[in-house]
């Protein structure tokens, strides 16, 4: 390592952001280099001193959460989201994207069916791991993105599967079970017919989109969106999540089914 | 209580445990915001509207141990929103003593802050980062967006105009 190497390494290595072996090199440098030991010097009084002050700002007002302001962002915004984002982003729903207990114990399909869900959530639970999250402000809003890696599904699919969700949970929650059943293939028009209940929700005034999925593509052609919301009816304690299966057929995207999840 | 613990206990809806995790970040933020902002009335806003949006927020974060970088990439986002809309703004002289913090440091630490005031935006947000909320390099590239070369290099740069404003050498001194 010269003179130039270590000086460039120096605020890592005095930050103690330099790996084991840079660490041994730049002090084995300084201990024959009265120059740069000089430097040395120099910047670890000026980083002490930055990191003396860290802790030393008491700020008069202090934060006190508000448990009204837990319910988030207006609904809406997930629409402007989706009008920026279809291209190469999405929101990440950073929750848990398994189906859970209680997924179970609600009248839907066989347990089977939300096993078959469940491994297909976790390689997309996967997939969502390695993306990066980061928040954006859009429209003066903080949003969840996820850096995707590009490839996957066309944006025009990627945004046609999120809006078709979307649909569905908003005539959910107009109680529309005639717009649902349009929306729906026949297994789950079949589904819809016998037990309405388990799809009409009540509460739509606080309906908040909080976030989604980028949709992912199963080896049978099966599209999986998992949106997360929130609503002013029964689950308002916290948000929970729809998990959808969606397929394309003669040229429509249709729900073919949805499932509730923590 | 440690800080993962807490993050679980907030994420599940513990108003008193996002309280207590706030107690352990909120100096340094301050510290950070103040740093960007270059003002302690929009450090105060942007800390609380920060600190606002992680309380909401907060069920989104999939990994507690990352909370630490998740709340300072919220809060350099707010400061650089209030920047943004201060460029019309003449600027409001900073008052002598301090008024929306308390000093709680070394008699000559102020002087120091000035100092960092004194860099350009890239260079007191790194300086923030990395000093304040002690972040490795490729956190503070995550939360910035950019690469970790960058980050290198304007933290050497900025870290080399503070010594020379806090220590103006004497000796002409040439390095190698
Ligand atoms: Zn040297």
């Amino acid at each position: 390592m010269n003179c130039s190497d270590v000086r460039d390494q120096l605020e890592a290595y005095i930050a103690d952001d330099v790996t084991d072996v840079e660490s041994m090199r730049i002090a084995e440098h300084l201990g024959r280099c009265e120059s740069c030991a000089a430097a040395y010097e120099r910047t670890r009084s000026v980083v002490a001193d930055l990191k003396g002050i860290s802790e030393a700002f008491v700020p008069r007002d202090r934060f006190v959460p508000h448990p009204a302001y837990g319910t988030g962002p207006a609904g809406g915004w997930v629409w402007r989201t989706i009008a920026v984002a279809a291209s190469a982003v999405a929101i990440a729903a950073v929750g848990a994207l398994s189906v859970p207990a209680i997924a179970r114990e609600l009248p839907f399909g066989v347990a089977k069916e939300f096993d078959a869900l469940e491994d297909r959530a976790e390689d997309l639970q996967q997939q969502v791991d390695e993306l990066t999250v980061r928040l954006e402000a859009i429209d003066g809003e903080q949003v969840a993105m996820v850096d995707t890696t590009p490839g996957d599904l066309a944006p025009e699919e990627a945004a046609a599967v999120q809006q078709l969700a979307m649909d569905f949970i908003r005539a959910q929650y107009a109680g529309d079970v005639a717009a649902l059943e349009a929306m729906g293939t026949d297994r789950l028009k079949a589904d819809l017919a016998a037990r309405p209940g388990d799809y009409v929700r009540e509460g739509a005034e606080g309906l908040t989109f909080a976030q989604m999925t980028e949709p992912a593509l199963a080896e049978d052609g099966t599209y999986l969106i998992f949106v997360r919301l929130m609503d002013s009816g029964d689950w308002n304690e916290s948000q929970y999540q729809e998990d959808f299966e969606i397929k394309l057929i003669d040229g429509r995207y249709l729900v073919d089914f949805m499932g509730m999840d923590a | 209580m440690e800080g993962y613990e807490l993050v679980r206990r907030a994420q599940a809806g513990d108003a008193r445990a996002f309280t207590t995790l706030v107690r352990h970040h909120e100096r340094s933020l301050y510290a950070t915001a103040y740093a960007i902002t270059r003002s302690q009335w929009d450090a105060a806003d942007a800390v609380q509207d920060a600190l606002a949006d992680a309380y909401a927020g907060i069920r989104s974060l999939r990994d507690p141990d990352r909370f630490g970088a998740w709340v300072s990439r919220i809060v350099v986002n707010e400061c650089n929103t209030l920047l943004r809309k201060r460029v019309r703004v003449v600027p409001m002289e900073e008052p002598p003593e301090p008024q929306a913090f308390v000093w709680d440091g070394p008699e000559d630490g102020l002087d120091l802050m000035r100092a960092v005031h004194g860099l350009s935006p890239d260079h007191r947000e790194v300086v923030a980062l990395r000093y304040f909320r002690d972040m490795k390099l490729g956190e503070i590239a995550e939360v910035l967006g950019c690469p970790t070369g960058t980050v290198k290099s304007r933290l050497n740069r900025a870290v080399a105009s503070l010594e020379a404003a806090m220590c103006p050498r004497t000796e002409e001194e040439v390095s190698r």
